[in-house]
This record gives C-alpha cells, structure tokens and sequence, in this order.
C-alpha cells in the first residue's frame, strides 16, 4: 500500500479507536459510580463539535506560540502513528515523543498566561518523572530481547512467547503509565480538577476539540504500544479486545480512586518502577 | 480574524497539496513522513479555523482584547 495512504488510514483509525475508548472510559467511569453518563459516542461527537466553535484568544496569551503548541501536539501523535503501527520503529523515538509530550504540557499551561495553566506547567515538570516507567519498561524489553525495535519484538515473541509471561512486572510498569494518562487518572495531576483542566484550561473552542484529536490518537497509540511489547503478533480482533479491556479496567481504577496530590502521585509511580525494576531484573538473572 | 483566515486558506491549500503529491507520487519515504508529520496536524487545524463559527462585528473587539478576570 502506497506510505501515506498507510498513514492517513491509520491516523483515522488511531482517532475514531482512541475517541470511542475514551467515551467508553467515561461510561465505565459513570457506571462504577452509579451515574448513568454520557453515552460513549459522545467523546467523538464533543471532539468534532468544537471544530465549529468560535475561538477567541486570550490577551495574555504568547501568540503564535499558543496556538502552535497544539500544532506540536498533534504532530507528535501523528509521529506515534508513524513509528508505531505503521513502521513499527524504535521504541527510543517512542520514548522521545513522551519526553516531547511533557515538553507540550509545560509549554501549552504557560503560552496561555493563565494561573490554571501555570500550576499545570509547574505539576508536567515535577510529573517528568513518571515517564521513569516507561523508560524502564524500554530498557527491560531491550535485555529480554536484545532489540528495540518494535518489529523485532514482534518477531521475537512470535518464536519465543508473549513477554507479558517472561517479565510481568515490566508490563505492570506500563500498565501504570497507561493509567497515568488515563482521563481522571489518580496520578493525572497536570489536568487535576483542581485547576480546572490544567494546562487545557485556556484552550478552547475548535484548539480544545484540535487537542482532543491528539489525545485521542495519544490513548489509542499508548494501548497499541502495550498490546505488543506483552502480547505479541495478535490479530485485529485481539486489538479490539485488549483495548476494551485496558480501557475497562482503567476507568474502574480511575472511578473509584481520588485524585494523589502531586508529591504521593510522583512517589507512587516512581515506587512502582524501583519495585518492577528490580523484580524484573531478578526474574532474568535467575 | 481576516489575517487568521487568509493564513489558514494558504496552509490548507499548502498541507493539502503536500499530501496529495505524497499519495499520487509516493516519494521517498522520508519526504512522506515530514509531510505526514507537518501536513497532517496543520491540515486539521486550517480546517477547524476556517470552519470554526464566527464573532459579530460588534462583539469581536472584546472577543480578542478581554483580559482575564477574577485572578
């Protein structure tokens, strides 16, 4: 299939998934805490309803600065789009987008000049270390299988078996991050509701319903990453489930847990990593 | 809001086209991925500004010129 069609088609797919997934979360969300909730098309329908939304700036905002930062948003999603299931790259650029992401977070909550999006700004820089994690699950998959490329951890599990049985802890350690970046997250504290939707706050209109796009392309590429580092070549039907699955799981956790102040969040997520860390390297020496 | 516009019919027109020639030509594939990763995001975002509803006259003044308030 000719490249960009590949890519186009597949930044479809990553927007459609990721936005019914997190219509899905919310649902599950409402459900557990006895809410009838929205129902789950409703994420996707919010997304494309913004885009005929007036926007205005706000004075204080860094133009054109607060308008590019979402630019940047979405091309690093599209770039997770790239290197993930259509070329099935390094896991390194992977890693590279998330430390970018933070990047974005800090640079979005300040270009606005609000004090929401400030103490937002603040919270990504003090929250960098919960990409520890995934650094570490990057780092695990690399000495199990002596690769970090993507599609060679396919082709490795395909001969040897999902990794999810060889080094459970590190996929706990994703399944961690995945619940990081989960809406309504325990450790979400740089769109703590607290600041209202904290680096978000002063973006809205068609630039909220433009960083919806990016975030639901974000939550679909983050599920893909971790259906196959852990479970290997599976099929289509295999994606749908898994996705389902995490997102269901995600939004029980997410319903029933408050939101960690940012020093337990950080502490949390950097405990679960020292913890999957060292099991993880004692099951491969052992 | 007109200065607005008229950049977001150019980069539309520009992302558009760039995209287009990735898929009709199918260049090398590192010229189609800097397409997809700058066209892509600046294709939606030319086509939420140009559809986005917009102020009246008269309003359009404090829509872009009111400064925060409460903090």
């Amino acid at each position: 299939m000719n490249l960009m069609a590949d890519i186009l088609i597949n930044v479809i797919i990553a927007f459609l998934a990721g936005s019914l997934l997190l219509g899905l979360h919310r649902k599950v969300m409402a459900r557990v805490q006895l809410r009838p909730g929205p129902p789950i098309v409703q994420y996707l329908l919010h997304s494309l309803k913004f885009f005929f939304k007036e926007v205005s700036f706000p004075k204080t905002a860094s133009m054109p600065f607060y308008i590019g930062i979402t630019v940047i948003l979405a091309g690093i999603w599209v770039t997770g789009v790239i290197v993930g299931p259509v070329a099935k790259g390094s896991l390194m650029i992977l890693f590279g987008i998330y430390a970018i992401f933070k990047i974005v977070e800090h640079n979005s909550g300040s270009s606005s000049g609000s004090p929401y999006g400030k103490l937002s700004c603040v919270r990504a820089v003090f929250s960098a270390a919960g990409e520890l994690p995934l650094f570490a699950v990057i780092g695990l998959v690399f000495l199990k299988t002596g690769s970090m490329n993507i599609a060679d951890v396919i082709a490795y599990q395909s001969a040897h078996g999902p990794l999810i049985m060889s080094i459970p802890l590190a996929a706990i350690m994703l399944f961690a991050l995945i619940l990081t970046k989960s809406p309504y997250s325990p450790f979400a504290i740089t769109k703590g509701k607290d600041i209202v939707s904290g680096f978000e706050t002063e973006h809205y209109g068609v630039l909220r319903g433009y960083i919806m796009f990016s975030e639901s392309i974000a939550f679909y590429i983050l599920l893909w990453l971790f259906l196959t580092l852990f479970f290997g070549p599976i099929s289509v039907v295999g994606y749908v489930i898994g996705m389902i699955l995490i997102t269901i799981i995600t939004g029980v956790i997410n319903a029933i847990t408050p939101m960690l102040n940012p020093n337990h969040s950080v502490m949390s997520q950097i405990t679960i990593a020292i913890v999957c860390i060292a099991g993880t390297v004692l099951m491969l020496v052992a | 809001m007109k200065k607005m516009r008229i950049a977001s019919i150019v980069i539309l027109i520009l992302s558009l086209l760039a995209i287009l020639y990735a898929l009709v030509f199918s260049p090398a594939d590192w010229i189609v991925y800097t397409i997809a990763i700058v066209g892509i995001p600046f294709f939606v975002l030319s086509i939420g500004l140009l559809n986005m509803s917009k102020p009246k006259k008269d309003e359009e003044e404090e829509r872009t010129k009111e400064p925060f308030i409460g903090y």
